[in-house]
């Protein structure tokens, strides 16, 4: 009888990467949830009830399921654009501006365009939306390439751009002038994302569940990925190895800031009425907590998403039922991401 | 300080040295580097505690748990690389770290602008105790480091390689503030390579290599040759060991006599440094590079480390872009050309840090091992990574350059430092080169690893490939160079192979003149 030999160190190691950090996400939604509870309880709700509330809320009937999933499309896209950048250790906190830029001038687009025809008008409105949050992107990229900005905060500022830009379209340009508000005309029906069947979600999502498998080969098995990934963990070996890495993170903020684009766009045709200053709904910035809860994975986001719009859909349940505010939700989704950014640095002790 | 050792790892450092310092005396430290000389003052200002040894200051014993409690006895150390806030003036960075414990409010800040004031007077170390740190010159900058242990009452004071970033002038008028100081009773010791320096300024020199006291002597009773052979020694050494293992250099008919085609050829290249204070202008870290290396030779770059080779080393590369000067490569220009064009040029390229610049821990070490082509037929097209091309590609070069690894699929962080260094190489020499560029090749590598190295330099310079060694390592130079170039202060003089002309170099005596290059 011989005894097996025992794993080599290097197999279990790996096997700590793979399985390591599901185990923290869990772990550190345990702690999120029993802080979440006691600052639920503060706000002066009954934490189990309100956990509960939460889940069965979102879940019992359909027309909630369909808010959840309203809330997960643009998540799920403007997330898959943040998995990537982040995977590169491009730091794009700007996906709330990009998402801002494709949905103004994508809904522009989809307002004045002469041609309207649905075949047409569609396909070009998402693309002229994708285009328009790439182009927000590429300015960060190019800052930091020619100038050595730090994406951080070019990214952050071109935000309140515009935040302030749309503000001031839905004012002036672009105003219906036949309103008292400041907004835009309707959004011709012709533009309309149609619903997917048997659901009241409309197409955006199946847009966003398509990119799932189209990033993670693109992440995994193209070179691009590889050059990506690498830009992320050794910038400067990258750079040896004739990696051109200004170039790379200019592709890295375009195609970031595409995906926040076609969110936007996919956003005003899908559900938006008119283009106003509610557009503004911080989507971008919860991506952010998004993209770093599904550790930067497309499978991860899928989940993340609907976990994050679930609490959010759930909240506003709350709400009215246990006169919680919403706020609390939002502080929960803030612990949820501290609390794994501890558990990360523990693990890696 | 008697017997002091201090090991890092199995290695010592520093090994039963004996060092004493005299009243008023200004006493040089000299050596190679990883001599020593910064660990034992290390250990003298507190920063590390020794493994053994004894220290004694003013005849009581002292042990220092940390820098606070040399500052206490009186021991100041001014740091290569200053540690200044620059967003505080003058006076806010000499008060600080004396403003903890329980004391609210600062101290006078008038009061210590007029005390460091009279203070800069008495030594003719003036610096505006007002003036931002930023706003100074890199010497004003150390001028106020020397102010700040003043400030606190050193009577003894450290200074490790004062000179090294200074002009001209600001090396004269630190050098007379400091006999003056040793004039008014104050003790210094000078971390230094200088040899003309050391002359000039110190008392006594103490030579540490490898470690170990060479000796401690006398200004007047030596000279700038004995000094630069103390240092850089004689001992039967490594290179006498594998040379003699039949690895004697080539005789007669070498390539580089049949084809002495120039492959690489560098011209006035001057860089600046990166982060300096706008006032400080820019410290230039190349002044001036000059430079050919042939085809089928070895052409070494020595000297003592700091003195540019990194910043040559970047520049050659593309990954950093000189300010003015050339870069040829073949004939063709390739100044500040991107790193891809040059490696695509046939430069294979082993990096002085190996993990930084050269190796990805994270991935396996097959995928490293094609890092610099992985977007190239037959190892991936645009649209897809061919993982068999690369996993036996990987295996090849494990296979032929001896890589210790279990599979392709490792990864690169479980390497041991030798073999992570033959992954670099194989990656650098898997393709037909034209130049290769290994600077630092041998670091830290055990003698089985280093042999190695030499070897597949050795075969580079048989195939007829210019190599360039960029090394600190003298016993290296003499092993493998063709020619050879010092580098020293930003500029290279081109040296004869001969270990006392090379140590004298090294220090700043040029070749012919013996006249000091600033």
């Amino acid at each position: 009888m011989t005894a097996p030999a025992p794993p080599p160190a290097v197999r279990s190691r790996r096997w700590k990467d793979r399985i390591g950090s599901p185990v923290n996400v869990v772990g550190a939604a345990a702690v999120a949830l029993v802080l979440g509870a006691g600052v639920i309880a503060v706000a002066g709700g009954n934490p189990i009830t309100a956990y509960a509330d939460i889940v069965t809320g979102t879940f019992g009937s359909r027309s909630t399921i369909t808010l959840m999933l309203g809330e997960v499309t643009p998540l799920l896209l403007i997330g898959l654009g943040l998995a990537i950048a982040f995977q590169g250790r491009v730091w794009n906190i700007g996906a709330e501006g990009q998402y801002l830029v494709g949905a103004v001038v994508g809904g522009a687009f989809a307002i004045l365009s002469p041609v309207q025809a649905s075949v047409v008008l569609i396909p070009a409105a998402l693309l002229v939306g994708t285009a328009a949050g790439a182009a927000w992107g590429w300015i960060v990229g190019k800052f930091q390439a020619v100038w050595g900005v730090n994406e951080v905060i070019s990214s952050l500022l071109l935000n309140y751009v515009a935040i302030f830009g749309v503000a001031y379209l839905v004012r002036q340009p672009l105003r219906d002038p036949d309103y008292y508000l400041p907004q835009s005309k309707l959004i011709p029906s012709a533009a309309r994302l149609p619903d997917l069947p048997f659901l009241d979600v409309h197409a955006g999502l199946l847009i966003g569940l398509i990119f799932v498998p189209v990033v993670i080969y693109a992440m995994g098995r193209t070179p691009f990925g590889f050059k990506v990934r690498v830009l992320g963990m050794n910038r400067d070996a990258a750079r040896a190895a004739g990696i051109d890495t200004n170039r790379l993170i200019v592709k890295v903020m375009m195609i970031s800031g595409g995906f926040a684009g076609l969110a936007g766009i996919a956003q005003v045709l899908g559900v938006e009425s008119r283009l106003n200053n509610n557009l503004d709904a911080g989507y971008g910035f919860t991506a952010i907590i998004t993209a770093l809860l599904g550790r930067m994975r497309p499978l991860g986001i899928v989940l993340s998403s609907v976990f994050i719009a679930t609490i959010t859909v759930g909240g506003d349940i709350v709400q009215r039922s246990q006169q919680v505010p919403r706020a609390a939700v939002f502080v929960l989704q803030a612990l949820f991401v501290i609390v794994l950014l501890v558990a990360d640095k523990l693990a890696r002790r | 300080m008697s017997r002091i050792t201090k090991r890092f790892g199995g290695l010592a450092a520093v090994d039963e040295v004996d060092f004493d310092l005299r009243k008023g005396e200004i006493h040089a430290l000299l050596g190679e580097n990883g001599a020593g000389k910064t660990t034992l003052m290390n250990v003298l200002s507190g920063l590390i505690q020794p493994g053994s040894g004894t220290m004694e200051v003013e005849g009581r014993p002292a042990r220092f748990r940390s820098p606070q409690d040399a500052i206490d006895r009186g021991i100041g150390m001014v740091h290569q690389h200053f540690k200044l806030v620059s967003r505080l003036t003058v006076a806010e960075n000499i008060i600080l770290g004396q403003t903890g414990g329980r004391r609210l409010r600062l101290p006078d800040l008038h009061e210590v602008g007029r005390r460091v004031e009279a203070l800069g007077e008495r030594y003719g170390l003036e610096v505006p105790p007002g003036a931002f740190v930023w706003q100074l010159s890199v010497g004003e900058q150390q001028r106020a480091e020397i102010l700040r242990a003043l400030y606190r009452k050193a009577r003894v004071l450290i200074l490790d390689e004062p000179t090294a970033t200074l002009t001209a002038g600001e090396v004269d008028r630190l050098l007379e503030g400091i006999r003056v100081m040793a004039r008014q009773g104050a003790s210094i010791i000078i971390i230094s390579h200088n040899l003309d320096e050391i002359m000039s300024a110190a008392d006594r020199v103490t030579v540490l290599r490898r470690g170990k006291q060479v000796a401690t002597l006398d200004r007047d009773e030596t000279d700038q040759a004995e000094l630069a052979r103390l240092m850089v020694g004689r001992d039967v050494s490594l290179v006498e060991v594998l040379t003699s293992a039949g690895e004697r250099r080539e005789e007669g008919g070498e390539p580089g006599d049949a084809d002495r085609r120039v492959v690489l050829e560098v011209e006035d290249l001057v860089m600046s440094g990166e982060s300096v204070s706008p006032a400080g202008g820019g410290a230039r870290e190349l002044r001036g590079v000059n430079l050919t290396v042939h085809a089928g030779e070895i052409v070494s770059i020595a000297g003592v480390e700091g003195n540019g080779q990194a910043q040559f080393e970047e520049a050659l590369m593309g990954l950093r872009t000189p300010d003015s000067g050339a870069v040829r490569f073949s004939g063709d220009d390739m100044t500040g050309a991107r790193p891809r064009r040059v490696l695509e040029r046939g430069v294979g390229y082993i990096p002085s840090d190996r993990y930084r610049h050269g190796l990805v821990r994270e991935l396996s070490v097959a995928e490293n091992l094609v890092l610099d082509r992985i977007d190239r037929p037959p190892f991936g097209s645009p649209l897809r990574l061919r993982s068999k091309a690369i996993t036996a590609r990987g295996a090849e070069l494990i296979d032929r350059f001896s890589i210790a690894v279990r599979s392709a699929a490792e990864r690169a962080g479980t390497l041991s430092g030798g073999n992570a260094q033959r992954a670099v190489l194989a990656r650098a020499m898997s393709e037909e080169l034209r130049l290769c560029l290994a600077a630092q090749p041998t670091r830290g590598l055990d003698v089985g690893a280093i042999e190695f190295v030499w070897q597949q330099l050795r075969e580079q310079r048989r195939k007829g490939v210019a190599v360039l060694l960029i090394s600190t390592d003298l016993d290296e130079v003499m092993a493998l160079s063709d020619r050879c170039y010092v580098m020293y202060r930003g500029r290279l003089t081109e040296t004869p192979l001969d270990r006392d002309r090379i140590g004298l170099a090294m220090g700043g005596v040029a070749a012919e003149s013996g006249a000091g290059v600033r």
